[in-house]
């Protein structure tokens, strides 16, 4: 395909996802493929994810809420099994490993995106975890 | 041990036959999903689905760890592969073996044999299987005429360290063939820093013929008789029918020998294919290559016999053995399928992903549609464009081709350009129903006047 081609079918794909955002109730779109991102919203959709971090409410179990600032949520990155992850109320920095899941016999850690407090596990020991599940939440502190 | 849980490694419409076929059999279904099929037809017919990663294949579809690891913590003891990603990639069935898995399909090892052209080559001849005559290296134009004569021209001469195109000339007589040496090893030289060269005949109206095969693994191997997939663009089946209505009976019995031959040679298990070249003018075949795993097309060849090959694979995964013999494989009429794909045939074939809006498929007697699609649903940019196979059962040809007809002008697609329109166009053209078409047919012949009508 030449590299007019491969911009038509871009702009064909980029066309497509806006007429089913359109065509349903959605505020919002975002899809990720690869090294691609885009985002489509309405007037009144939502922020853009690719500019702010998504911001959850502050949970019910939280920590003294003065300690904490909005929540991140740290997603399984494929199918696997949560092999163990660091206990509510430890302190982590971005990049540090948080968790540990394993895909057949082979172990791969989950790095923290933030710096913050873990405020949840969200996930049991041992389950097996969808891509994109939430593992654990992290309150940046404030 | 029958199958009890099955997992689907894959996704669109054969991940929807996979799941039906196994519910015919009472065997649970997990349904592998990309983040862009967690919506999928075959994901919300499923007992369960599982999303393995994001959209991209090569994280989600084409990763046989990610496959393996949720088909085992799901409680899977089958896998079923489909057809394209995984499904002859050896490592899905040895990462199945070791992991107590049953592999809906052949051995790893004769995947791996199967896979290389020049091993399955030497086992096709070792079998008996006929080769597309041709010659070892030739040294000299002086060679390269003998080998020609030898041979039959056409001959295409080849660089042997070549590909792509290069270093690759056709000769029609020995005068060509001597010219075509020193033209040929100097492209070679030129391409690959190598002129050796060896020589094949050319066929330039060739069809595609095909075998179904189904084997227990032991030795015994059924055939579902053959496909004719001469419809083709740039090596892509838009059309199959079956039987192959240009082929005489005693060359089908042939075919069909070689074909079990070669298949039985190795003791095949499952459901595979075994792919021809047929020279329509010389009324003979060669053999190109097998295809180890279930085929977009196999709905004709159910069509004929009246077998669901699908529900055959799952039974065999599950230790069945064969639940036929050959005798009870009988042939009944004609079938085409035509693969509907989303793209616009006026734009150069672009895929064009996006929302159907309408989607009224053809109904009755002898019209089967195998399709995940649906009013409102969504063709992910992501993978391949089809949207369905309409597969049509007639009395002969000639009624297959008007019920065909029938049921492309009575199935209504919106909210994406399909390529119904242009399988109308073949199966109208004066060239299809006298059944004269080769694989080049459709680009040489057709095609350049579809665009023009189309433009």
């Amino acid at each position: 395909m030449t590299e007019n081609n491969a911009a038509i079918a871009a702009i064909d794909d980029a066309r497509a996802l806006l007429d089913t955002l359109l065509t349903s109730g959605w505020q919002q779109l975002h899809v990720a493929s690869g090294d691609t991102e885009i985002f489509l919203a309405r007037k009144d959709g939502g922020i853009n994810p690719m500019r702010v971090v998504a911001q959850r409410p502050a949970p019910a179990i939280a920590a003294p809420a003065a300690q904490v600032g909005p929540e991140t949520a740290v997603p399984a990155p494929h199918v696997a099994t949560l092999e163990h992850a660091l206990a509510v109320g430890t302190h982590v920095t971005a990049g540090q490993t948080v968790a540990t899941v394993r895909v057949l016999d082979e172990r791969e850690d989950v790095a923290a995106p933030v710096s913050g407090m873990i405020v949840r596990v969200d996930a049991e020991p041992g389950a097996l975890l969808e891509y994109g599940v939430t593992l654990l939440s992290i309150a940046v502190a404030a | 041990m029958p199958i009890k849980r099955l997992f689907v490694a894959n996704r669109g419409e054969i991940a929807l036959r996979i799941v039906r076929a196994a519910q015919a059999l009472n065997i649970e279904t997990v349904v592998a999903v990309s983040d862009a099929d967690r919506d999928s037809a075959a994901a919300r017919l499923a007992d369960r689905s599982i999303v393995l990663g994001p959209a991209a294949a090569a994280k989600s579809y084409l990763d046989p760890r990610l496959i393996v690891h949720a088909a085992k913590e799901s409680g899977c003891d089958g896998l079923h592969p489909g057809y394209g990603f995984l499904s002859e990639r050896a490592i899905l069935p040895r990462l199945c073996a070791q992991h107590g898995i049953a592999f809906v399909g052949p051995e790893p090892d004769v995947i791996d044999a199967l896979g290389d052209k020049l091993r399955a080559r030497a086992m096709a001849g070792a079998a008996g299987v006929p080769l597309v005559p041709g010659s070892e290296c030739v040294a000299s134009s002086a060679d390269a005429r003998r080998e020609g004569d030898r041979i039959g021209y056409p001959v295409l001469l080849k660089a042997s360290a070549g590909g792509g195109g290069r270093g690759m000339v056709i000769a029609n007589n020995g005068d060509e063939a001597e010219a075509g040496f020193h033209k040929a090893s100097a492209e070679a030289v030129a391409a690959f820093g190598d002129g050796t060269l060896f020589m094949e005949r050319f066929v330039p109206e060739a069809r595609h013929v095909e075998v179904q095969l189904m084997g227990d693994g032991n030795g015994q191997v059924l055939h579902f008789g053959e496909r004719d997939c001469s419809v083709q663009r740039r090596y892509q089946k838009l059309i199959e029918e079956a039987p192959c209505a240009a082929m005489p009976d005693h060359l089908r019995r042939q075919l069909h020998e070689s074909a079990v031959a070669l298949a039985a040679s190795v003791k095949y298990r499952n459901a595979g294919t075994a792919e021809f070249l047929f020279d329509v003018q010389r009324q003979e075949f060669y053999f190109i290559e097998v295809n180890a795993r279930i085929q977009v097309e196999h709905p004709v060849s159910e069509a004929i016999t009246g077998f669901d090959l699908v529900q055959e694979q799952i039974r065999i995964a599950g230790g069945a053995g064969l639940s036929v013999s050959q005798q009870d494989v009988e042939i009944n009429g004609h079938a085409i399928e035509c693969r509907i794909n989303a793209e616009d045939a006026a734009r150069d074939f672009m895929p064009s992903p996006g929302r159907i809006t309408r989607w009224e498929p053809p109904q009755g007697p002898g019209i089967r549609l195998d399709s995940h699609m649906s009013a409102g649903a969504m063709i992910p940019p992501f993978y391949d464009s089809m949207v369905g196979k309409l597969i049509v059962h007639g009395s002969d040809r000639a009624d297959a081709i008007a019920r065909l007809a029938d049921a492309i002008d009575n199935f209504v697609v919106e909210g994406v350009p399909t390529t119904l329109p242009l399988h109308r166009a073949i199966i109208a053209h004066p060239d299809f129903v006298e059944n004269r078409i080769h694989t080049r047919w459709l680009e040489q012949v057709l095609l350049p006047d579809y665009g023009k009508k189309a433009a």
